[in-house]
């Protein structure tokens, strides 16, 4: 839900040094028991369908952890409270969406690509894209939209892996970067999505136990949220609007972009493939929202928190708003919760680099081929072989530019929303969608956002307030989207096969 | 699978889904709107910001439905948690909006938050949480998936198995293979 902005406010974080002996042995005691997870799933990962769906195995309470955690990247641990310290309540506009977008997924997709998964072994999005509409080139093209959305991701995700261990550890920002991609690679080429799936479990645990102690501990230091509302109100009540410093555009723009765009996430979408009953679907959202609510009340408790600290003169300026966590981690709070706090970062930028690898590596090795009308023979060694060079490659992105990275970073989640959601989303639960709307959806997102975020990046162009690549990119995505599947609605009852249109019709 | 010249049957769009559809694009058009409104001299103008809170909660509300629908039963019960959840939105979005700035140190407070920031927070951002996934796994069976559902699927899927076994190597056309 909330990876997009991470990496690229994550990088904008000089995380001050965070190597004490007990956050040092918390994170070495983190990192060994990813490694053992590790070992475990390596030995039961046999075929292509255990490396990329876990064999459809997963039980609803692991996935549902596991969905959590790839849903939440380090932005909501650094960069979102820094966001909301800096302009108030607006910055809940990107996670408030949450009390929506797992029901929404479950109504809109869950059932059905499950079902696809039933019906047809589908491993991948671009599958059930391709099986929807009867058309390779559809899936070549959704896989090439997702690969280009992946390279940013995985770039971003490097960088921000390498500032977390660098706090951690103390052992600089290059190596941070490649002692991070190095376990994320181990267990990601080793046990494929079901090393991904039980370290995510692990890692989502971990993030929800360090979110719930923090926002605690910060209610319990500001004398609770109505005293902590009171010192603020008192300095700056603007930070306490319905839109903070934000305007109502900007703030609502964040809503619409995160609560639709949601539908387009490969990461979370992917998962509906992997359950292992698809009757469990029906306590999926709930438990997942629930689970999403706990991680993010530290988004929340310390952005609010660590404004009214500092308002009230009980904690120094920050330096930077994305200083809100560190200063009150290492200010603050008990060290242990600090060493909780850093492993919990650590753990979000790695779960959701695995879950990036794991999918690039799917659309080399299955989707694109499949497109050009060939199979690999070997997807297991070949899915191994390129999320090693996948991760490589994003090891040395993250170490060459911070600044082109961060903009590689930025459009991820516009990319993936505005190429994925009218063709899957909207696709899947109308069956006069045509192939050709489809591949015009596609096109549209890909080319709108490239161009628009490129414009941006170069400063050819601005924005007006409130209006973002991402958002244009969506809405243009969606009219074509109806426009040429109403062109072309002739077409629309050749392009969906009997099983597909069941599917459709349940 | 079968062979595509047999699968071409008219498609099916039921009142219900034909309703979400319209909706959906109206409220993309809405939104569409806003944000074009925004490029206009002089920056975005008031109402673009009530199209945006306007048209999010029918956008959400209609693709949810679009997804919840099964043929001519529609909705059923789940007609309440969804017209429940669009009206917070607005009401939510809109209240935002529309109420005047009062928050100052002497402000009454709402569980913690002064008001207009409690209904976004409360209203828009829980509110929801509590009604809409209970929704969904209360009527799970008779509006989202039943046994017999999936077992309709896996039939299929093994009467496909059998038949393309039977017909191995027969060309495909477009389709990506299953």
């Amino acid at each position: 839900m909330i990876s997009a902005p991470s990496v690229s406010a994550l990088l904008q974080v000089a995380l001050p040094n965070a190597a004490r002996p007990a956050v040092v042995a918390v994170g070495i005691l983190y990192f060994a028991v990813v490694l053992g997870i590790s070992v475990w799933a390596a030995r039961r990962t046999r075929t292509a369908r255990d490396f990329f769906v876990a064999g459809k195995g997963i039980g609803l309470v692991a996935l549902t952890v596991a969905s959590v955690s790839v849903s939440v990247s380090g932005f909501a641990f650094i960069g979102g409270p820094g966001f909301i310290y800096a302009v108030g309540l607006g910055a809940m506009y990107i996670v408030l969406p949450a009390a929506v977008t797992n029901v929404m997924g479950a109504w809109v997709l869950a059932k059905r690509m499950r079902l696809l998964g039933e019906a047809r072994s589908l491993i991948t999005i671009p599958d059930a894209i391709g099986a929807r509409y009867r058309s390779r080139a559809a899936q070549g093209l959704s896989a090439i939209a997702i690969l280009v959305g992946i390279v940013g991701y995985m770039a971003t995700n490097a960088l921000a892996m390498g500032v977390v261990i660098n706090s951690i550890f103390g052992v600089g920002l290059g190596w941070g970067i490649w002692i991070g991609m190095g376990v994320t690679l181990a267990y990601s080429a080793s046990g494929g999505i079901l090393a991904g799936i039980y370290n995510d479990v692990f890692q989502g645990t971990l993030m929800a136990l360090a979110s719930v102690l923090v926002f605690l501990f910060v209610l319990k230091f500001g004398g609770g949220l109505g005293e902590i509302s009171r010192t603020i109100l008192a300095h700056d009540a603007a930070f306490l609007g319905p839109w903070g410093k934000l305007t109502p555009l900007a703030a609502l723009s964040f809503f619409f972009v995160f609560s639709m765009g949601s539908l387009g996430q490969p990461q979370a979408v992917h998962k509906y493939y992997m359950l292992r009953d698809p009757l469990q679907l029906k306590w999926y959202p709930l438990l997942k929202t629930l689970g999403l609510v706990l991680v993010l009340l530290l988004y929340f408790g310390v952005g609010v928190g660590v404004k009214a600290f500092v308002l009230g003169g009980r904690l120094a300026p920050l330096a930077s708003p994305d200083q809100a966590t560190p200063a009150l981690l290492l200010n603050v709070t008990p060290i242990i919760l600090a060493a909780l706090v850093f492993s919990g970062v650590a753990a979000a930028t790695m779960s959701a680099a695995n879950s990036f690898i794991n999918i690039g590596a799917a659309v080399v090795t299955h989707d694109l081929p499949v497109a050009f009308g060939k199979r690999v023979k070997n997807e297991l060694r070949w899915g191994r072989t390129v999320t090693v060079l996948i991760a490589i490659a994003a090891a040395i992105t993250a170490q060459r530019s911070g600044t082109m990275v961060a903009f590689l970073g930025i459009f991820g989640w516009g990319l993936f929303a505005s190429t994925l959601v009218p063709a899957l989303a909207v696709g899947l639960n109308w069956q006069g969608a045509t192939r050709a709307g489809a591949m015009a959806s596609i096109a549209t997102g890909l080319v709108v956002t490239l161009a628009l975020e490129t414009a941006a990046y170069w400063k050819a162009f601005t924005f007006p307030a409130g209006v973002t690549a991402s958002a244009v990119a969506m809405v243009s995505s969606f009219l074509v989207f109806f426009v040429v599947s109403w062109l072309t609605r002739r077409d629309a009852p050749a392009e969906l096969d009997p099983d597909v249109r069941l599917v459709m019709e349940l | 699978m079968t062979d595509p010249d047999k699968s071409v049957a008219p498609v099916a769009e039921d009142a219900t889904r034909r309703a979400a559809l319209v909706a959906l694009f109206i409220g993309i058009t809405a939104i569409a709107a806003g944000y074009a409104a925004a490029f206009s001299h002089g920056g975005a103008p008031t109402w673009a910001a009530w199209l945006l809170a306007l048209g999010i909660p029918v956008a959400l509300a209609a693709i949810m439905i679009l997804g919840a629908t099964r043929g001519r039963r529609g909705i059923g019960a789940l007609k309440i948690p969804f017209a429940f959840v669009a009206l917070v939105l607005v009401i939510g979005f809109g209240a935002a909006l529309a109420l005047p700035a009062t928050e100052g140190p002497l402000s009454t407070l709402w569980l913690g938050l002064p008001a207009r920031a409690a209904i976004v927070i409360y209203g828009v951002g829980l509110l929801p949480i509590v009604v809409l996934p209970i929704a969904y796994a209360l009527t799970f069976e008779t509006q989202t998936l039943s046994a017999e559902d999936v077992e309709r699927v896996r039939a299929l899927a093994r009467e496909n198995r059998a038949a393309e076994s039977s017909a191995a190597g027969g060309p495909k056309g477009d389709r990506p293979p299953g």
